[in-house]
């Protein structure tokens, strides 16, 4: 089931939630819904008289893009003749979709969820590899990429598919980084390659590498039954006369290709209830969330003294690992995602025509692509508040940085400017928080234009969570209209929003857009565009007015209760390598409460998170859960069907 | 008589079952036949080329029915293939009408099915795209079963606003309902991979094989290992290390008479990084045609870009926004001219393909005589995301097996399925049924 966003925050708090019940809420479709989704007409194939109150823990999914809808004030339209809603109405019909809502998905409290096995993802498998044999390759640059899942992620086990030419080029990916190691002093130290000599018989030199290797490798302790299929590889090279060497790099390949290697598997849990993961599992969990690659000996010494579960011990460890320089595969990985800054110079570039300043200048670009990255690196090593992403008076800078953003360069560090660093905003920057950035300003733009369309829907996805509705699929083309065209854009989109249709969706998405409309499609700051000044004003359908980029942050700043939410459902995905399901709200619900509690400091989120039911335990089979014969029968039908 | 070299044996039940997709009815004496009885002097090759965004449906259609046709603005380049090309028109994949304007029917367009709506959980395309049955009985005769090309990398995150994971945008080759084939994007590396799997196999083949076997022991170790629901992923890897193994046995076992039909190095290696997405195209095009030409397989789908793709065109001529942007016209005559030049211009590179295997002599004609080159989109207006009338054109003459030099108007919305079973059929890969086919479409096969 697809999971949008239950929301249960602030406004469940100050609700007078005992006076509201399923009665009143009949009472507010029948006045406010009924006409359009009723018996007689039921647009959207939604009817309230059979989509009654009662339904509300059985049809959570339909119930939750209601609560969606009605919160974007996206329905019931404005257009629809009459008084409207009341605001208290409405917050308190939400609140009871909400909370019927939250106590279905919260029935037990926190799950684990389930844990799919997933094979390494391409950044994680080149991060393993380099780890595994202490080389500097970029070894997976050949494979296929991979796409992405759940909440958004390249590491979602359901996504991570397995093709021909995929397994061809780990074929070659182990071989050629393998032969490489053998002819490199500290590879072979990393590996344990120790010559065979007096006493020391090739074999007996080959196991006790495997030995050393074999568990790095697999990531957890393994048996000496294990071992055998990779010292037989090493008999057959060594009986066709292979080197010592070679008769190792075949052994090795052997384990680089193993799925033990190549995928993420848990020992599973054979009961029925949860249960806490053995600590070598939670080791790789852990590094590969924070690092994006397999445990270091630190990691592999706890686990192996049976430690790292203990609260203590596992949150001092999640702080050294954060401060660790691998921590910044976690972030790059994570914020280019989450904020699409990912195509940024793939499938998105902004037009050398109009910009020669980004085309020509391969310093900026790589700039203006890791200012995010390394603004929310900076955030969560100084532990500051997560809200800085909405709004913040400090960002990372460069030299160039400042003269793209109109910044003076006395308010950069003294020294090393060209370094990305964290300087102090001066006031009227208009640099703070995500929304001031060139990255984010550029991929929610055309490469060669801006359109408050893309920014505003990129605002209500990335930062809210609450992604606008796609027009129809077979959406009609604008009517001719009668008199002469409207020249803006602005006035072409006030058009646009007289229908009622397009209306619905675009009054919550156009404003938005139009308070960044200061900035260019490069984020570049503007007053005039196309030679007449810029009109940076919008309103919401709820009334609420804003000018320019620091009014509607303020306004984004209100919604705090939706970023948060947003962020930490992504973050939480993204450590889970999966995506998430109603289940994990009650998950995602306690994360907030901490963060609520503490400031809404960054690393309580991350610590949270590794804190939290499905980071640490395995959910058990399912009573009644199918066996291996019917899930091959039920495929098999899908196949004939 | 079996040219092809590498030994065909029949496939099993089992392998028909997996080829079979939803609701294909395989004839099944005839597809478990020796595929020799069956096989031209000459291959046929068969490839899909997938443009994004749909077409300016006011520039696309001949006028003129059947032989007598003249070609339409957006068709121009094709002008020197005229009698080579067949446009089919009036097609659709009723299957994927709704559910949003650009996943499902991209993703469907060669499976003809309706994939499940989803983030990633759950992923399916109900069926096995056209191009794959076809790999999964007769790519065994080629060094590669099938080749998957494309231009821009899998795209980032899902897409929240309409429901479906980015992954369905991507791929429009399916080896089965849960699997998307990874495509290639990198034209070096699928000349090396070309160069590889067509050269002489090294005295290493026999170690890879055995390589291979044990980590398939491996991968048993593992399945006991885990739970019922993740054998599945195993199941998968196993099956794929299966098929290496048995394709490297194949060719280091001396039985094979398979050879390249031209050496590979005949083509330049093309550079690692093309300067630009014109360039890009054109090498992966070469990469096409050099497959085709050397035998090294004979199936392959390429995608000009993902769906929703909105590469920008500013570049071209009289073009000042992107592919996706200009879809979206609004009836405003400057984008839909514009919207135009693109398509003509995609028009152009399949032009640029088909001209490439016409010159590539083979016989008494040339490998495009010997192919069937199939262009479309999931589309016709972008703008409305129609799903009906959807622009489709084949290139070649797989061999003498179809009618070409035609504009060929079907009733409204036939099945796109139609043109699928006439392609397998043409391709030597028959069957009877193909997702919601209702038979061959007359008029095209011999």
């Amino acid at each position: 089931m697809k999971i949008r966003h239950l929301l249960v925050s602030a406004l469940l708090t100050s609700a007078p939630l005992s006076a509201y019940d399923a009665a009143n809420a009949r009472a507010f479709l029948a006045q406010h819904c009924e006409s359009c989704h009723g018996a007689k007409i039921a647009y959207g194939s939604l009817n309230f008289n059979s989509l009654t109150p009662a339904t509300l823990s059985t049809e959570t999914e339909r119930w939750t893009r209601i609560s969606s809808r009605v919160r974007n004030s996206e329905m019931p339209p404005r257009t629809v003749p009459g008084p409207g809603v009341a605001l208290s109405d409405r917050k308190a019909f939400l609140n009871w979709v909400d909370e019927g809502l939250h106590a279905e998905a919260c029935a037990g409290g926190p799950v684990a969820g389930t844990s799919q096995i997933r094979r390494l993802n391409r950044d994680e498998y080149t991060a393993t590899v380099r780890e595994l044999l202490n080389i500097h390759l970029d070894v997976g640059h050949d494979l296929p990429a991979d796409g992405a899942g759940g909440q958004g992620f390249d590491n979602a086990a359901e996504v991570l598919f397995l093709s021909p030419v995929l397994v061809e080029k780990y074929i070659d990916a182990a071989k050629e980084s393998l032969e490489y190691a053998v002819k490199d002093s500290r590879a072979r130290a990393r590996i344990g390659i120790v010559e065979p000599g007096p006493g020391l018989l090739p074999a007996q030199a080959a196991h006790n590498i495997l030995q050393g290797f074999l568990p790095r490798a697999f990531r957890r302790p393994v048996t000496e039954k294990e071992t055998e299929p990779f010292m037989a590889l090493f008999r057959e090279a060594q009986k066709s006369h292979q080197t010592f060497d070679k008769s190792v790099v075949y052994m090795l390949r052997g384990v680089l290709l193993s799925p033990q290697f190549l995928f993420h598997a848990e020992t599973p849990n054979p009961g029925t209830s949860p249960r806490l993961l053995d600590d070598y599992a939670l080791a790789s969990r852990l590094s590969y969330f924070l690092w994006g690659s397999m445990p270091d000996e630190m990691l592999f010494d706890l686990a192996e003294a049976g430690k790292l579960h203990e609260p203590e011990v596992l949150k001092e460890e999640v702080g050294l690992m954060l401060r660790s320089g691998k921590s910044m595969h976690f972030i790059e990985s994570f914020v280019t995602q989450w904020l699409g800054t990912r195509e940024l110079g793939r499938d998105f570039i902004p037009d050398p025509k109009i910009f020669p300043n980004y085309s020509a200048d391969a310093d900026l670009r790589g700039e203006i692509r890791f200012q995010p990255i390394v603004f929310f690196h900076s955030m969560v090593a100084n532990n500051d508040p997560i809200t800085d992403l909405v709004d913040s008076d400090w960002t990372i800078l460069t030299r160039k940085l400042a003269g793209l953003y109109g910044i003076d360069r006395k308010n950069l560090r003294k020294d090393n400017q060209d370094q990305p660093h964290r300087v102090k905003l001066p006031p009227d920057s208009h640099r703070g928080g995500l929304l001031g950035m060139s990255a984010v300003l550029a991929v929610s733009s055309y490469p060669y234009r801006t359109s408050p369309v893309l920014r505003g829907k990129w605002v209500l996805d990335s930062i809210l969570g609450t992604p606008p509705l796609p027009p129809p699929p077979n959406v009609p083309a604008l009517e001719e209209h009668v008199g002469p065209a409207p020249k803006t854009m602005r006035e072409r989109l006030a058009q646009h929003r007289k229908d009622p249709v397009c209306s619905s969706c675009h009054s919550s998405i156009d404003p938005i857009g139009f308070a960044l409309e200061n900035y260019d499609a490069l984020g570049q700051w503007r007053n005039e565009d196309a030679g007449k000044p810029v009109d940076n004003s919008g309103e919401l359908p709820d009334g609420t007015k804003f000018q320019g980029p620091e009014q509607l942050k303020a306004v984004l700043l209100q919604q705090k209760d939706l970023f948060v939410r947003n962020l930490t459902s992504r973050m939480l995905g993204y450590s889970l390598g999966r995506g998430l399901s109603p289940k994990d709200m009650c998950t995602v619900d306690s994360v907030i409460a901490q963060l609520r509690n503490n400031g809404y400091k960054s690393q309580v989120l991350i610590e949270a998170i590794v804190m939290s039911q499905p980071f640490q335990y395995q959910a058990g089979v399912p009573a009644g859960a199918p066996s291996s014969l019917s899930l091959k029968t039920k495929h098999t039908v899908t196949e004939s069907r | 008589m079996n040219t092809s070299g590498f030994s065909r044996q029949p496939i099993s039940r089992r392998t028909v079952l997996r080829g079979a997709g939803v609701t294909l009815a395989l004839p099944w004496l005839e597809a478990m036949m020796p595929a020799a009885t069956t096989n031209p002097a000459m291959p046929v090759r068969m490839a899909f080329l997938y443009m994004p965004n749909g077409v300016n449906t006011s520039a696309w259609a001949p006028q003129g029915v059947g032989r007598d046709f003249q070609l339409s603005p957006t068709l121009a380049p094709l002008a020197e293939f005229k009698d080579k090309i067949i446009v089919a028109q009036n097609l659709w994949n009723e299957a994927s009408k709704d559910g949003d304007g650009h996943y499902v029917k991209e993703a469907a367009i060669l499976t003809s099915t309706r994939i499940s709506k989803t983030l990633g959980e759950d992923l399916n395309c109900h069926g096995v795209s056209m191009d794959q049955v076809a790999a999964q009985r007769a790519g065994d005769q080629t060094p590669l079963p099938s080749l998957e090309l494309g231009i821009s990398p899998e795209a980032t995150g899902v897409d929240l606003a309409v429901g479906y994971t980015r992954v369905y945008g991507c791929h429009v080759a399916w080896s089965g309902p849960t699997t998307p084939l990874a495509r290639e994007i990198n034209p070096r590396s699928v000349y090396e991979r070309l160069f590889r799997a067509s050269g002489p196999q090294s005295s290493s083949a026999k170690q890879d094989t055995l390589l291979l076997d044990r980590v398939l022991g491996q991968a048993r170790d593992l399945r006991a290992q885990v739970g019922t629901a993740d054998r599945r992923r195993i199941d998968e890897y196993m099956s794929i290390v299966r098929g290496l193994e048995e394709r490297t046995q194949r060719a280091s076992s001396g039985r094979s008479t398979w050879k390249p039909k031209v050496p590979l190095n005949s083509a330049p290696t093309p550079p690692e990084e093309p300067k630009d997405y014109a360039e890009h195209v054109r090498l992966m095009l070469d990469m096409i045609a050099l497959a085709f030409q050397s035998d090294t397989t004979r199936i392959s789908t390429f995608m000009f870009g993902n769906a929703v793709s909105n590469v920008s065109f500013r570049w071209l001529d009289g073009v000042t926004a992107g592919h996706h942007d200009n879809s979206h016209h609004s009836n405003d005559p400057e984008k839909l001219k514009q919207y135009q030049l693109i398509n003509k211009w995609y028009i152009a590179q399949y032009a640029y393909l088909l001209r490439k295997l016409q010159e590539a002599k083979e016989g008494e004609g040339s490998v495009l005589d010997n192919s069937a080159i199939i262009f479309a989109s999931a589309l016709s207006d972008g703008n409305s995301h129609n799903p009906h009338k959807l622009p489709v054109v084949v290139g070649g003459k797989a061999g003498g097996r179809i009618h070409s030099g035609q504009n060929l108007v079907f009733p409204e919305d036939t099945p796109l399925s139609n043109l699928w079973v006439s392609m397998l059929s043409a391709f030597g890969t028959p069957v009877e049924r193909f997702a919601d086919s209702t038979g061959p479409l007359p008029g095209i096969l011999v």
